[in-house]
């Protein structure tokens, strides 16, 4: 993976230290040495890019009589006729101009404005990175976690084996075999959207090899898990099938108090433990109450003919009345108990809007037969409403966020499987347990937490890496993003669209390593008091 | 699987003007369709386009290629000229002409005609019904603006000898203004008829009067009406013309792409038009139909070109993303990819208008030079370089109808390429003689060991291998073959000529006299310092003639003397591959770079 690259040792500045330099200063410092830094390599790769090729390398195979003509315009144009210094000011008091409102990052060679074409490749690649980063941290945490507590279990071993596997898997050619199974034989596949004997069994199977190994236990209690689980899924798929679920997904209130109540009762058993009956009572009301309004609000505008802004609001409101049931519910943990409304209150919203988008995705199959495409960020002149169209975007998405999140995935889970066996065997976790706490006291409350703090800055280093590092992504699924920006500037010996690139990666890194500097603070109890 | 290919020049000697039709090769296999087949395809004559009667515009939308994105309505700036963005503009922008699939000039009869009442007095004629899409007509307005574009100076005169700094930033530069310093002459500014009287004879007259941006527009733009712009032009009137100027540099630039400016200032005048809200950054544009086009209607309702590089185009063509694509750099593996998608895709692979070749170095220090080793020594090179052998192992598993290529005027695939080949060269290089190649070697005197270094640009795989090829071969004549492929070699070792014989391809534009400037001694891109009298002289009966029977005559003069002289030595045609699925009809490969969407209009979904 040569796009990514993660240093050995885990980086991070010296953290604020209370007593020592307030915060602010500290972040003034900081950010003043990166601004340095930033100027000065700025230098660099302005002069790297400008030396990178031969800016006319495209006029040179053409056998046009004004070629010479041609030349000049492009010397225009690019300035070529200025020394890369003097081409490197021209740039720099451009950039300048951001702080007094007149941003001119120069264009390209065809005269495009490049900040503009700055914003929209950097909301493309966003758009991947997000969802991405999102689900590698909380997977890749989960993985390292798990595998932790079942050190050396087969799981243990399979998730290892798993985990070098995408580390070391050429980008270019998993992208191709995505688009094969993920695109094209699903493509088929959903025409008809009937799992065959042979894929019932397989997935059965393999379920049944992995849940038991996660869950733990003697050989015979996993022989039994094993058998259960296999039975129970074959079941499951083979009704899936008599229902058509794949191409009918069925929704509604039902299956969301169904979902939200299993994630309340999951959260409050990680968080307080399910013997903690108020909190347990908080968060399926929670549940309740979100399936509730889901129900009225399904009737009303807001949900049926949504914007952005309208659901953005609902999202708060959401959050806001979640913590109130914890308020009132309360107890003498009123803290905890907020927290896990408040937890039951997103994963309820994200339950429900999964909820309308299987409720729409007979009629999206209706309107795009094939729904996966290997190509580009959305369906070209796509006429769908507004969920039908959230349902391609988010289609469209899953492919190339698959691909980045596999290799985020890989790191997260090993670095944070390293991280929590050092703290498990900390004095404070066996003191803990000596105490008599339970284990899932010992483990979400002791050393969960503190296994975090080193990941926390992998994991920002990671995100201002996947915006720089999608070049290969963002190329074989037709995205346009700051890869293709960077990419196409080098090609092409130009250097703004380059600089634009540097420009935003560098800040990102910048700004990243501060935030986790900030986190790392905040979560180290040793350097918090 | 149906395979369709471009046929090969023995066919078109022996049928004809069946040449280039979709399905007439020998080595088409199974395809049994012609003329009009019943799935409604149609079945070209010739190189233009096929005659498809009357079209309805069926509702629908075809998605085609395109690896870069669109930037500019004028994609006739030298900032902004390129052919993804002219595959788009094209569509939307008539012309008198058009190139057909072998580089033939064909005329669009639906925009208008055109006569040569002399071979210096050329009358053109636009249709009545040619209108622009916001309902003003295309006139003599237009064609004048076009001819400013490429005959005024940046001091307001108009040019000379095409060598001052232009006012407009005209890809093509002031040739035409060269030409023609008066310029299209009318009755009035809103003629449908006008008259170019050239000074001196242009053998590529008909393609020097070529697409024609909409006068009204920049008038409007810059506050003159446009007969007010029709007489600046006319009396050099340098503010309006600045003004003008300016525009049309920048005023078309599409700088915000996802953003299609005002219909009012990119207006159609072909069978497609922007879709309102067609565009989105960076993924596609939408063309929809032109409902004012006055021509044949196009076959479908709409034409999406979707940006996507060549590596994802074959999974998304299987995938039902696209339905038409032109992988650039196509390679063994693109065609096998292609042919196991079976019958859902037509494959169709044929020869370019570009060609591969090595060019000796005639300068000093060459063993090249006629100083030192001069024609025995390039004989004896000649002789050894195994042409056959490289286009066998390397060209023919992409399309199987590469010939080895023995001129460079004209393309195997050509009408005149068997009368040309046959006065201009005997064969005597076709078989590599390494015997031969030794007496010739010993017959110029150069050492045993001359070290010859191949300059390429690198990295590019197929020539690496065609110089490795080369070496296995020529170092047994006495050579010393050095691969000396250099990522700077055009920019460095070809102008400081650090090379003995230079590897690398013209692209063939469908302009006649575009060879002079490599063959011709005071040529810009004779890198090699090549300096021939009768090569001079029959390039410039060429260029001063517009008869196309002149035109064969001295190119056989020049292949004659390129041969015996021996300039270099021409290898192949590159090969060029189409990939349509099996539900469009008409889709059809052409040589020229244009690409597969030069008949886009054409192109019909299969009921």
């Amino acid at each position: 993976m040569s796009f990514h690259s993660y240093p050995h040792a885990v980086p991070h500045g010296r953290p604020p230290v209370k007593g020592h330099e307030p915060v602010l200063i500290y972040i003034l410092r900081r950010t003043f040495a990166s601004v340095v830094v930033l100027l000065l390599s700025s230098v660099l790769l302005f002069f790297l890019t400008t030396k990178a090729g031969d800016p006319y390398a495209d006029l040179r195979g053409s056998n046009a009589d004004n070629i010479e003509q041609l030349k000049a315009a492009r010397a225009a144009t690019m300035h070529l006729d200025l020394d890369w210094y003097e081409r490197y000011w021209i740039w720099l008091k451009g950039v300048a101009g951001c702080f007094t409102g007149s941003c001119d990052l120069g264009t390209t060679r065809a005269g495009q404005d490049v900040l503009f074409l700055t914003g929209t490749a950097a909301g493309a690649t966003m758009r991947l990175v997000t969802a991405a980063t999102l689900i590698a941290i909380v997977i890749g945490v989960a993985l390292g976690i798990l595998t932790a507590i079942r050190q050396y279990s087969g799981f243990d071993y399979g998730v290892t084996f798993a985990a070098f596997l995408f580390f070391s898997l050429p980008v270019f050619w998993a992208a191709v075999l995505l688009k094969e199974f993920g695109a094209i034989r699903y493509n088929d596949w959903i025409a008809t959207g009937q799992l065959g004997p042979v894929m019932i069994v397989l997935v059965a199977a393999v379920l049944a090899v992995v849940i038991p190994s996660t869950l733990g236990g003697d050989r015979r209690r996993r022989m039994i898990t094993g058998g259960t689980t296999f039975v129970f899924v074959v079941a499951v798929l083979l009704l899936l099938n008599l229902l058509d679920w794949y191409r009918h997904p069925i929704s509604g209130p039902f299956m969301v108090l169904l979902v939200s109540a299993g994630a309340a009762v999951l959260v409050t058993a990680i968080v307080s433990g399910i013997r903690n009956r108020t909190a347990l009572y908080a968060a399926l009301t929670t549940a309740v109450v979100g399936t509730i309004a889901y129900t009225v609000l399904a009737f009303t505008p807001l949900l049926a003919d949504p914007s952005w802004l309208g659901l953005f609001g609902l999202f708060v409101v959401t959050i806001v009345v979640s913590l109130l049931i914890g308020r009132i519910w309360g107890g003498y943990n009123r803290k905890q108990v907020m927290l896990i409304t408040g937890v039951t209150g997103v994963v309820t919203s994200l339950v429900v809007v999964a909820d309308i988008l299987m409720g729409y995705w007979a009629s999206f199959l209706g309107l795009k037969s094939r729904p996966i495409s290997t190509i580009g960020a959305q369906t070209p002149n796509f006429t769908g409403d507004f969920w039908q169209r959230l349902i391609d975007y988010g289609t469209q998405l899953i492919l190339p966020t698959v691909l980045l999140a596999l290799v985020s995935i890989a790191t997260h889970s090993r670095f944070t499987r390293s991280s929590m066996l050092e703290v498990l065997n900390q004095d404070y976790v066996r003191t803990a347990r000596a105490k008599g706490l339970s284990e899932r006291e010992v483990i979400v409350k002791h050393a969960f937490r503190n296994s975090l703090i080193p990941i926390t800055t992998i994991v920002a280093f990671d995100f201002a890496t996947l915006i720089g590092g999608a070049v290969i992504t963002e190329t074989v699924f037709g995205w346009k993003g700051m890869g293709q920006l960077f990419q196409e500037g080098l090609v092409n010996v130009d250097p703004p669209p380059v600089m634009a690139f540097f420009l935003v990666t560098g800040t990102a890194a910048i700004v990243m390593n501060l935030i986790a500097d900030l986190a790392y603070a905040s979560l180290d109890p040793r350097i918090r008091r | 699987m149906k395979i369709r290919r471009l046929s090969a020049a023995i066919a078109a000697v022996a049928g004809g003007a069946l040449l280039f039709s979709a399905c007439s090769s020998p080595l088409g296999g199974d395809e049994t369709e012609g003329g009009s087949g019943d799935d409604g395809s149609v079945m070209a004559d010739g190189p233009c386009k096929a005659d498809l009667g009357d079209v309805t515009t069926a509702d629908g939308d075809i998605k085609v290629a395109n690896e870069q994105e669109l930037f500019a309505y004028n994609g006739l700036t030298a900032d902004t000229y390129s052919t993804y963005n002219s595959a788009i503009l094209d569509r939307m922008l008539g012309s008198f002409y058009y190139f057909g699939t072998d580089g033939t000039v064909c005329h669009d009869d639906a925009w208008g005609s055109y006569e040569a009442k002399s071979p210096t007095e050329i009358q053109y004629t636009i249709s009545d019904e040619a209108t622009w899409s916001d309902g003003t007509p295309v006139n003599y307005a237009d064609y004048l603006l076009a001819w400013a574009t490429q005959a005024i100076t940046k001091d307001i005169t108009v040019t000379d000898d095409a060598s001052e700094e232009p006012l407009f930033n005209q890809v093509g530069g002031l040739t035409l203004g060269d030409y023609v310093p008066a310029g299209p002459e009318a009755d009035s500014a809103d003629a449908k008829q006008f008259t170019y009287n050239y000074e001196r004879v242009n053998a590529d007259w008909e393609i020097l009067v070529d697409t024609a941006l909409p006068a009204h527009v920049v008038a409007d733009q810059i506050g003159v009406s446009t007969e007010e712009l029709v007489d600046a032009i006319h009396n050099l009137d340098g503010d309006v013309l600045k003004d003008a100027a300016k525009f049309w540099n920048e005023g078309w630039l599409l700088e915000k792409p996802g953003e299609l400016p005002d219909p009012a200032l990119t207006p159609s005048s072909g069978p497609y038009m922007f879709a309102e809200g067609g565009w989105s950054a960076g993924q596609s544009v939408t063309l929809t139909a032109n409902p004012d086009y006055w021509g044949p209607a196009p076959a479908s309702k709409t034409l999406t070109f979707r940006q996507i590089a060549s590596d994802g185009q074959i999974q998304a063509l299987q995938n039902g993303d696209l339905d038409v694509i032109q992988p650039n750099g196509p390679t063994v593996d693109t065609i096998s990819k292609i042919e196991d998608l079976g019958d859902s895709v037509n494959l169709e692979t044929g020869q370019t208008l570009i060609w591969e070749h090595l060019d000796f170095n005639f300068g000093d220090s060459s063993a090249f030079a006629d100083s030192n080793g001069g024609l025995a020594a390039r004989e004896a090179f000649a002789l050894c370089v195994p042409r056959q052998k490289i286009v066998d192992d390397l060209i023919k598993p992409i399309d199987s109808t590469a010939v080895v290529m023995n001129a460079r005027e004209v393309f195997p695939f050509q009408d005149t390429y068997e009368e040309v080949t046959s006065a201009a060269y005997d064969g005597r290089y076709d078989a590599v003689d390494i015997d031969a190649a030794k007496a010739k070697f010993a017959e110029s005197g150069l050492e045993e060991g001359t070290e010859i270094r191949i300059g390429y640009l690198d990295p590019n795989p197929r020539r690496t291998d065609t110089v490795s090829a080369i070496k296995a071969s020529c170092d047994q004549a006495g050579f010393e073959i050095v691969d000396a492929g250099s990522p700077t070699f055009f920019d460095k070792e070809l102008g400081n000529g650090d090379y003995e014989v230079a590897l690398f391809a013209w692209a063939g534009s469908g302009q006649i006299t575009s060879g002079e400037n490599i063959y011709a001694t005071t040529g810009g891109q004779n890198f090699g310092g090549y300096s021939n009298e009768t090569v001079d002289a029959a390039w410039k009966t060429l260029s001063q003639s517009t008869d196309p029977a002149v035109h064969t005559e001295q190119r056989k003069v020049v292949e004659k003397e390129l041969w015996d002289t021996l300039f270099g030595i021409p290898l192949y045609a590159h090969p060029g591959v189409v990939a349509s699925s099996s539900s469009v009809n008409n889709v059809r490969a052409t040589a020229t770079q244009g690409g597969v969407v030069w008949n886009a209009e054409q192109w019909a979904r299969a009921e």
